[in-house]
């Protein structure tokens, strides 16, 4: 069990981040904000007049996205390389722990202290949003847990990955905001792109059905889908909701969204893994 | 059984030969010194025996096991101060502690050992405020934990005061007393010659010497300087100390003159020689070769031998020789 050193090790220290905290400031700040707003004037943002918990947390699943990547690059773009680079690793690794050890105890502690940081943001956001609206629901709340539970994994697994594959932060910084901008910021235009391009430089009149995996490959969009796979009817109605319609390809439906968030969590780990085994310090 | 075993490893970094087929074996038991210039090589041998980097050929074992395939044994049973490392800044010296405790799974008495190497006062503090010394103590204490029958220190002394760099010689000692192999590399002879069994010298990733430090001594010649300060020599004088057998060299500027000994040469033959020559003797000093004069001569006559075999544009390179491997 010698993650389990490396693990309480790392989240001891990652947990001290004054960005992360930082961070959490806005994220609460925000979450408190659009709470309110929501359960005050759910026609604004909705279809119904009556607040619900499940709809405040398709509301609010949005800046939780946002948050939980943003705060996963943060802690843990450095989490490999940057302890490379320094050669406290060498301190790390002169004890008896496999390298796939540290892999995986990185992992579970950066996972912790962003867990840490979502719980203090959710609790004071979700909370004032139940409050506000006066009722508490457990299922959309435990699904909306789980799911985010499940995104924060992917995304610290990818960031923590990146980072193993290089012993340069400036790389592994390259390569954390590089994956944030093009799957977060720029990803909407890709399938586009890849659309005119297959159809001979021209966009079909209807869209094929390959798009819509291609379409919800960002972790960030596998995530929202996902929590509308467990939530169905609330998905339907809230904004956004109903993303596979249109489509009736059989794998263009919302539990897609679980089979691109264990794409995001198997093969970076594999990748980063295996190159930082591989590695000379 | 051998505490390191190393059978022509080799680690070369794209073009550049970092260790090349090194040959050494370390008896248990032994405060072995590892010596060599910058760049030698020293701390890519270390690295290969922690697998922080895989050779490109040869093999090492250490404590009988294979330094690759059965790294977790190794360093189970070996504490490290390793070289150019970096404490974790946000954390406590005590937790530095707890970690390696927690990642070795021994029993240790934590406070004690902080104490033994005195920063028990600085425990609670954050170690990226530690001062070079502090920090290099802390690692110390991190090698001790669990009584490792191997102690790999590279460069141990870096970044202490004297003072320090004596504790950490008597902790060495005491280590050793107990039954624990040390082996620790250097680029500074002095340091290795007042407690080290035995050393080896390397010098471009080859072995150049291996031996006790009394071996080192007999093996070269040694010379010795006689300086006289004298106040009526002549040429004739310094001839017939010149034509000693037992004399290199003598010369003589303004009163003083200079004599090389031979590696028996008789300082009091020599003077009496002088006195003959109706030479009267003011004073006199003597200076041995130390063997910080035989580490450069090592290193440095070795190194004109691969000058030589690289061509002319080796010679640019210049200095002495401390080219570091960049990885």
């Amino acid at each position: 069990m010698s993650w389990t050193a490396v693990a309480k090790k790392d989240f001891r220290d990652a947990v001290q981040s004054r960005a992360l905290w930082a961070l959490l400031g806005v994220f609460v700040v925000l979450s408190v904000v659009l709470s309110y707003a929501y359960a005050t004037f759910p026609e604004l943002v909705g279809g119904t007049t009556e607040p619900t918990v499940g709809g405040l947390v398709f509301f609010t699943s949005g800046i939780v996205s946002l948050f939980v990547s943003l705060t996963a690059i943060v802690v843990c773009y450095k989490a490999i390389a940057g302890e490379r680079e320094l050669g406290s690793i060498k301190l790390m690794l002169a004890l008896p722990h496999r390298r796939r050890d540290v892999f995986l105890g990185k992992l579970v502690g950066r996972t912790g202290v962003l867990t840490l940081a979502l719980a203090v943001g959710l609790v004071v956001g979700l909370g004032l949003g139940a409050v506000l609206i006066g009722s508490f629901e457990p299922v959309p709340i435990a699904a909306f847990l789980f799911v985010t539970l499940l995104f924060a994994v992917v995304y610290v697994t990818v960031v923590v990955s990146l980072s193993a594959t290089t012993g340069s932060t400036s790389r592994a910084t390259t390569f954390a905001l590089g994956f944030f901008l093009l799957f977060e910021l720029l990803w909407d235009v890709v399938p586009l792109g890849v659309v005119y391009v297959a159809n001979g430089l021209a966009l079909p009149a209807t869209m094929p059905d390959w798009i819509f995996p291609l379409m919800q490959l960002p972790p960030s969009s596998a995530y929202v889908l996902a929590l509308s796979a467990l939530l169905p009817d609330i998905a339907e109605s809230a904004p956004g909701g109903g993303v596979a319609a249109g489509f009736d390809a059989f794998y263009a439906r919302p539990e897609l969204g679980f089979a691109v968030l264990a794409f995001w969590l198997v093969v970076p780990m594999a990748v980063g893994s295996y190159r930082f085994a591989n590695a000379d310090l | 059984m051998a505490a390191i075993e190393l059978d022509g490893l080799t680690k070369h970094y794209g073009d550049v030969v970092a260790v090349d087929g090194l040959d050494l074996t370390v008896e248990e038991g032994e405060i072995f010194g590892f010596l060599g210039p910058n760049g030698a090589g020293k701390s890519t041998t270390i690295d290969i025996l922690l697998d922080f980097v895989r050779p490109t050929g040869g093999t090492a074992r250490v404590l009988g096991h294979d330094a690759q395939r059965e790294s977790l044994a190794v360093r189970q049973r070996t504490g490290v101060l390793p070289d150019a490392y970096h404490v974790y800044d946000r954390l406590t010296g005590r937790q530095h502690m707890e970690f390696v405790v927690d990642s070795k799974e021994v029993d240790a008495d934590i406070e004690a050992i902080l104490e033994r190497v005195r920063v028990l006062e600085a425990a609670d503090r954050k170690a990226g405020g530690y001062s070079k010394g502090m920090r290099q103590r802390l690692v110390l204490a991190m090698a001790l934990v669990g009584d490792p029958d191997l102690l790999i220190l590279d460069e141990p002394s870096t970044g202490l005061d004297p003072n320090g760099a004596r504790q950490m010689r008597e902790i060495i000692q005491a280590e050793n007393e107990r039954g624990t192999t040390v082996f620790f590399s250097s680029h500074i002879m002095e340091q290795v010659e007042a407690i080290c069994d035995r050393v080896a010298i390397i010098n471009r990733g080859r072995l150049v010497a291996v031996d006790s430090i009394d071996g080192l001594r007999d093996s070269t010649e040694t010379t010795t300087t006689l300086t006289v300060d004298v106040s009526n020599a002549d040429d004739g004088a310094v001839a017939a100390v010149r034509a000693r057998d037992d004399v290199n060299s003598a010369s003589l500027a303004g009163d003083r003159i200079s004599i090389t000994l031979g590696p028996d040469g008789s300082k009091f033959g020599v003077l009496q020689t002088l006195d003959q020559a109706g030479v009267t003797i003011e004073d006199f000093s003597l200076d041995e070769s130390s063997l910080e004069d035989l580490f450069a001569e090592y290193t440095t006559s070795q190194q004109s031998v691969d000058r030589d075999a690289a061509g002319p544009d080796a010679l640019d390179a210049g200095g002495a020789g401390a080219t570091e491997v960049n990885r």
